[in-house]
């Protein structure tokens, strides 16, 4: 009977056959998952991580609504201002419906400490999100009362007690809680029975799609057509208005997004190292492979069951981190609660993050399977049987690919800094890491040729490297990877601080402090807000006494008056604009930073330290009336007009370096001359002080008090990073992951050409030269990948910085401190070798067993 | 290959005649080794004549003379059955001899002589083999002497194996008379 | 009519100073049904041939036929569905997959030709049973002794349809008994029409075989002559040497 002609069934075996694959694959997961140790760890650590710190991101700010409830707008009007009734009564009619929140600040008697008696209906339009009742029930009416539990402490009251305020009494009928701010504490009486408001706060909304005009608001709105104007005659001075909305960078910028991209570029690192992992596991189970296929199983069955091995590995690994990072949820979530002040849901956890993290791991898993299943099916059956892995197949790529790739990338870059598209941006780092992992086995290959007159142990590690280019090139990609992660991280910050424009920093150094005339200083155009108080004037004396008295205290000698206008600078121009203060440049504020007044030239307008500032065109010092016009649309040709009066264009701008660098340090200052000229006003908006060594807690404490005491705020260092310290740490992180990298993979490499080590071993070479092995090798990867992904993170910052997006001169991209470069491309090989030189002695045993099986 | 004391062994069970032992050692031997009627009654006689048997008629010649084990029969049994046999002197094996032979003569290749015998021998195993299938029931002494069979011939065949590779490692075609005064030395000191 | 035909083959591994030649020149044949021993020291190339007869491996220069049908014609997955449909293969260790268990070891050569796991396993299950193992169905490898690993190799190795048998030591690692258990198994197999070809170095096994093939240095240097009637062996002319006094 001839049974090969008969019709087949199914050309490989249908469903069954892949049915039983995966059978197989999965009872060999079972029974060996130990193996895979590496992977399933890697996987959860990264799964946990991730969800964890989506969830804590999501909800550690406070809510974006708070304040606002669902609605989208709020106006507050100060209570004491004798439109407010009609106000009121204007926005009811504009906006309808409105709902109204009053507040009156009462102080709790015999102590310092305030609350609101906040008259607030539990069943509003919009505020329902700001309350929960805790116990009781909420007041319903004038006769009753609800307080929040620290309030009903303090007072030492509880459901049933009488509450007396303002010689009305009231009974307490509720306990409860502003779940979006669990600082607040307020009294909350039905509405209408606060008579004398502090502020009032009139939640309303306008139809979807549209945004108010602009102006009055934050941001200006996207286009003209879109937006509700409102009208003037219900904007005065004493009413701010709010919008609850984050802007167009909401879409790029929550949480979510940025732990899945994260997760999504450490799950790329961990892929490049589960290849050697997955080929590891389908080398030793070679034989196994050559019995099926002597049963038949075709090239797809047998690739079928590695992939799935790796689709069990990830969803394993991702399932282990889900679970453990709920439990971490569950324990962490209370101590979230407490310290971020408002409530959290158990089932607050961002479940698209979940789900994504499991589907990246999977994917991940199965894609890094994918490498090692190819070339088990290259070899023949026979050789499969001896356990003889194929030669490794040494394909002569060209370069062309990956440096087409390196050149698309930088366009991309560059071509989305100018569009301002993040979008595109991403784009254009995934070519990046593209280019990356072309590079790689390229490089590897020219190790290999520079490798042949070295001696024995290079020659060794570096023939190996280059022969398995598959592993030691997904390898040497992951090292690179992270590097380049870290040098991305460094131009950027780099870049983003050297606009003298749009100035990022820390606000003070840690021995500097600043006392801020009722809040601090206006940056931003605002309506009808200058604070500060004329110089000269008998309040700027009895205040600088009491800021001297301040300084005193903490050991200085004196405060620094800081004098400032009512003028502001103005790059004509898209992109970033001008953020900071512009203060006087007074004798006083130049001998604080021992300046003489002959250093400023007499021609110039501005002095400032901001490196660049001097060189930009297109400025303007606007002040008086174009303070604080409706700021027209950007791009049209009012935007960037420079009118006859209340204008400078192109002020004389003079670099000196003595000056500050904090942000709410006196960077920038206008000449005296200047504000002569230009006939403005001056007021003191502050006092500087600078003392010897950083402040400690108790003197902070005390002078915030005395600050307090006399209506100022004080201002010290913020926990902004400088950019060196962003530079260093992200240098470190980079080193950190490349070593662990190389530590994990190395191992991995090294223990597939057992044989050759058993060879060597039986023909005399010490255990020296074995470890030397494995230090070259993990020093040659370590070189390379330092290279490579310094490198091509240069190409990506280059290009980003080029477009123009962030400002800044090119000094700061190409002035990288070369301590960074050395320790990344020589100390880190070093480490890695010396690592590898240790570790190769500890593993010796586990290689020669692996080679026996 | 003592029938006297198979015999012995036959009779240890009861009174036999002559014809009975032979028709008993037959089948307990798996008709593997037939014997001569005459050599039954020959070897009677000689046991009788050592005292180890009785008979009822002694000097008859009849078929119905039937036979009894003495007690020293019984212990000359018995001291049989425990004794080894003298497996110390190697047996003059014909095949060792003919390769040994065919080191020495000109103008034949060992190899192929060694090939030869093989061929023969396993040939021989082939037919041994068959017979074990073929046999419908499981005749316990059949199969014990088929098996010793199998296993001389097969540890002929590997001394075929091991005279092949030893020769495969040294030269063929030693001088002659060289190799053995060299030889008988050897023997002599292992002594 | 033979049902594997070996013509001609050549192997050899390597080039140049380190070419090694494993076959030279193969000719060999079996018929539906015949038993065919390949005995030869380590080294002679018996495990090659084997191989390349099996579709495992193939011949530098040769012709290989099984069933009429040329392997040098036949794509990677022909040859594996040749490997599912008709040549079953039993190596001397290590056939079985661990993690599967004994029927489903079986089976798989069926469930790989697209068979449901439903009526794979019946399949399995029966011929599991007619060799005495069905008791063992459910056990994994590592619980079954070595004759019982190789009998159920055997077992997946005839099972479903196939019409030809290689097997390499498949009685190596088996004490005499187990292994005279695996010869017989190997014979009633044949009796039903598949060919087997077996290799190995003990001219106890091979002895099994109706024909006894000789390999050295990759070249077949002798075969056995067909033997005569069985009992032939019991004639006093042919049989061991005579009782002596």
């Amino acid at each position: 009977m001839n049974t090969v002609n008969q019709p087949s069934l199914a050309n490989d075996g249908g469903i069954p056959a892949r049915r039983a694959m995966i059978r197989w694959a999965w009872r060999l997961f079972k029974r060996e998952w130990h193996q895979q140790l590496l992977i399933l760890g890697l996987i959860t650590v990264a799964v946990t991580a991730t969800i964890i710190g989506a969830a804590v991101a999501r909800n550690a700010p406070p809510p974006a609504n708070s304040g606002f409830g669902s609605a989208r707008y709020s106006a507050t009007i100060e209570g004491s201002d004798p439109r407010f009734q009609s106000e009121v009564a204007s926005f009811s009619k504009q906006f309808k419906p409105v709902e109204v929140i009053e507040n009156q600040i009462l102080r709790i008697p015999g102590s310092t400490m305030t609350f609101e008696l906040r008259s607030q209906s539990p069943h509003g339009i919009f505020s329902k999100p700001m309350l929960t009742l805790v116990s009781g029930r909420y007041p319903l009416t004038g006769g009753e009362v609800a307080l929040t539990p620290d309030l009903a402490r303090n007072l030492d009251l509880k459901v049933g007690d009488a509450f007396r305020v303002g010689g009305a009494s009231r009974k307490v009928v509720g306990i409860v809680e502003n779940p979006q701010s669990l600082l607040d504490q307020f009294a909350l009486v039905t509405p209408g029975q606060v008579e004398a408001a502090t502020t009032a706060t009139i939640l309303f909304d306008i139809p979807k799609g549209m945004s108010l005009a602009a102006g009055n608001i934050g941001k200006p709105a996207v286009s003209a057509s879109r937006t509700f104007l409102i009208p003037r005659s219900l904007t005065f001075d004493g009413v701010a208005i709010q919008s609850a909305s984050k802007g167009s960078a909401g879409a790029f910028a929550n949480p979510e997004t940025i732990s899945v991209a994260g997760l999504a570029l450490g799950m790329l690192l961990i892929a490049l190292v589960a290849v050697g992992g997955f080929t590891v596991v389908a080398q030793r189970r070679m034989r196994a492979f050559g019995v099926l296929e002597s049963l038949g199983a075709s090239d797809k069955n047998v690739k079928l069951v590695v992939k799935a091995d790796g689709v069990i590995v990830g969803v394993v690994g991702s399932l282990v981190g889900v679970v453990i990072a709920l439990a971490g949820w569950l324990a962490y979530r209370p101590v979230l609660e407490s310290s971020s002040h408002h409530l959290i849901s158990v089932l607050a956890v961002p479940w698209t993050v979940v789900v994504a993290s499991m589907l990246l791991a999977t994917v991940a898993a199965y894609l890094a399977a994918s490498q090692p299943a190819r070339s088990l099916t290259r070899a023949s059956v026979a050789a499969s049987l001896s356990a003889r892995p194929a030669p490794p197949r040494q394909l002569h790529r060209s370069a062309i690919p990956a440096i087409a790739l390196l050149a698309s990338a930088f366009v991309i870059v560059w071509y989305s800094g100018k569009q301002d598209s993040p979008g595109l941006l991403i784009i254009g780092l995934i070519f990046l890491v593209a280019a990356v992992v072309l590079l790689s086995p390229l490089f590897l290959a020219a190790l290999g040729r520079s490798g042949r007159r070295a001696p024995l142990a290079l020659r060794l590690a570096f023939r190996d490297l280059a022969r398995y280019r598959a592993r030691s090139g997904s390898v040497l990609a992951a090292v690179s990877l992270g590097i380049l992660i870290s040098v991305i991280i460094s131009g950027v910050a780099a870049v983003r601080y050297s606009n003298p424009l749009d100035y990022v920093g820390p606000n003070l150094a840690p021995d500097q402090l600043v006392l801020h005339v009722s809040g601090p200083p206006a940056s931003a155009v605002k309506l009808g807000e200058g604070a500060g108080v004329p110089t000269g004037s008998g309040r700027a004396k009895s205040l600088g006494a009491s800021a001297n008295s301040i300084a005193k205290a903490l050991g200085i000698n004196s405060a620094v008056e800081l004098d400032s206008v009512d003028a502001n600078l103005r790059h004509a121009a898209q992109g970033r604009n001008w953020m900071g203060t512009i203060y006087v440049a007074t004798p006083q504020l130049l001998g604080e930073f021992g300046i003489n007044s002959s250093e400023v030239s007499p021609n110039a307008d501005i002095v400032t330290m901001r490196p660049g500032l001097s060189g930009e065109s297109k400025m303007q010092l606007i002040y008086g009336s174009n303070l604080y016009g409706v700021v027209a649309p950007p791009g049209s040709s009012q935007a960037y007009s420079c009118p006859t009066s209340d204008c400078l264009s192109n002020p004389v701008i003079q670099q000196i370096k003595g000056l500050p660098s904090g942000t709410s340090a006196p960077n920038t200052a206008i000449t005296e001359t200047a504000v002569k000229k230009l006939g403005l006003t001056t007021f003191v908006s502050g006092w500087f002080m600078q003392a010897s060594k950083p402040f400690s807690n108790a003197q902070m404490t005390a002078a915030q008090q005395a600050a307090a005491a006399v209506g100022m705020v004080v201002e010290t260092q913020n926990t902004l990073p400088t950019s060196s310290t962003i530079i260093s740490w992200a240098t470190a992180f980079g080193i950190a992951l490349a070593i662990a990298i190389l530590v994990m993979s190395v191992g991995l490499l090294r223990s597939e050409t057992a044989a050759d080590l058993r060879t060597l071993a039986a023909t005399g070479a010490t255990s020296f030269t074995r470890r030397n092995i494995t230090a070259a090798t993990a020093g040659a990867l370590g070189f390379l990948g330092a290279i490579l992904g310094t490198a091509a993170g240069y190409v990506g910052v280059m290009g980003w910085f080029m477009s123009g997006v962030q400002g800044g001169g090119l000094s700061a991209v190409t002035n990288v401190p070369i301590e960074n470069l050395a320790i990344v491309i020589v100390g880190m090989p070093l480490l890695a070798a010396l690592l590898g030189w240790l570790l190769a002695g500890r593993t010796q045993p586990s290689m020669a067993r692996q080679a026996i099986e | 290959m003592s029938v006297k004391h198979a015999i012995l062994a036959l009779l240890s069970t009861g009174p036999k005649y002559g014809l009975q032992l032979k028709q008993e050692f037959e089948s307990t031997t798996g008709d593997v080794w037939p014997l001569n009627v005459g050599q039954v009654y020959t070897t009677l006689q000689r046991l009788e004549r050592d005292g180890l048997v009785e008979s009822d008629d002694p000097g008859s010649d009849s078929a119905h003379n039937s036979f009894v084990i003495t007690t020293s029969g019984q212990e000359e049994l018995s001291r049989w059955l425990n004794t080894p046999p003298d497996l110390v002197a190697p047996p003059r094996d014909e095949l060792v001899m003919k390769v040994l032979c065919a080191l020495k003569v000109p103008g034949i290749d060992v190899n192929d002589i060694i090939q030869t015998h093989r061929r023969h021998l396993v040939e021989l195993m082939q037919q041994w083999t068959r017979l074990k299938e073929d046999e419908a029931d499981f005749d316990i002494g059949f199969a014990l002497v088929v098996d010793a069979e199998l296993f001389r011939l097969d540890s002929v065949a590997r001394w075929l194996d091991a005279a092949e590779a030893r020769l495969h490692r040294t030269p063929i075609k030693p001088q002659a008379g060289d190799r053995a005064p060299v030889l008988r030395r050897r023997l002599v000191r292992r002594k | 009519m033979s049902f594997v035909e070996l013509r001609n083959v050549y192997k050899s591994y390597g080039d140049g100073a380190a070419k090694v030649d494993a076959l030279r020149g193969i000719e060999l044949s079996v018929e539906p049904g015949g038993f065919v021993a390949v005995m030869g020291p380590s080294g002679s190339g018996k495990s090659t041939l084997l191989m390349i007869a099996g579709s495992l491996e193939e011949p530098t220069e040769g012709d290989v036929r099984i069933d009429g049908l040329r392997l040098s014609g036949l794509s990677r997955n022909q040859k594996a569905r040749l490997r599912r449909r008709t040549i079953g293969y039993v190596f001397q260790d290590f056939n079985l997959l661990a993690g599967l268990t004994a029927v489903e070891n079986v089976c798989l050569p069926l469930e790989l030709d697209g068979i449901a796991a439903r009526k794979a396993r019946a399949i399995g299950m029966a011929a599991l049973e007619e060799l005495g193992l069905a008791d063992r169905s459910n056990r994994y490898p590592d619980q079954l002794s070595g004759g019982e690993r190789q009998r159920v190799a055997i077992a997946r190795a005839v099972v479903g349809e196939r019409r030809l048998l290689l097997a390499d030591e498949p009685s190596g690692a088996l004490d005499s008994v187990n292994g005279e258990a695996v010869m017989r198994m190997i014979l009633s197999a044949c009796k039903t029409g598949v060919a087997a070809v077996v290799v190995t170095h003990d001219a106890h096994l091979a002895s099994w075989a109706d024909r006894v093939v000789f390999l050295r240095d990759g070249r077949v240097v002798d075969q056995t002559n067909p033997p005569p009637s069985p009992e032939s062996i019991l004639q006093p002319s042919t049989g061991p040497n005579e009782p002596s006094l």
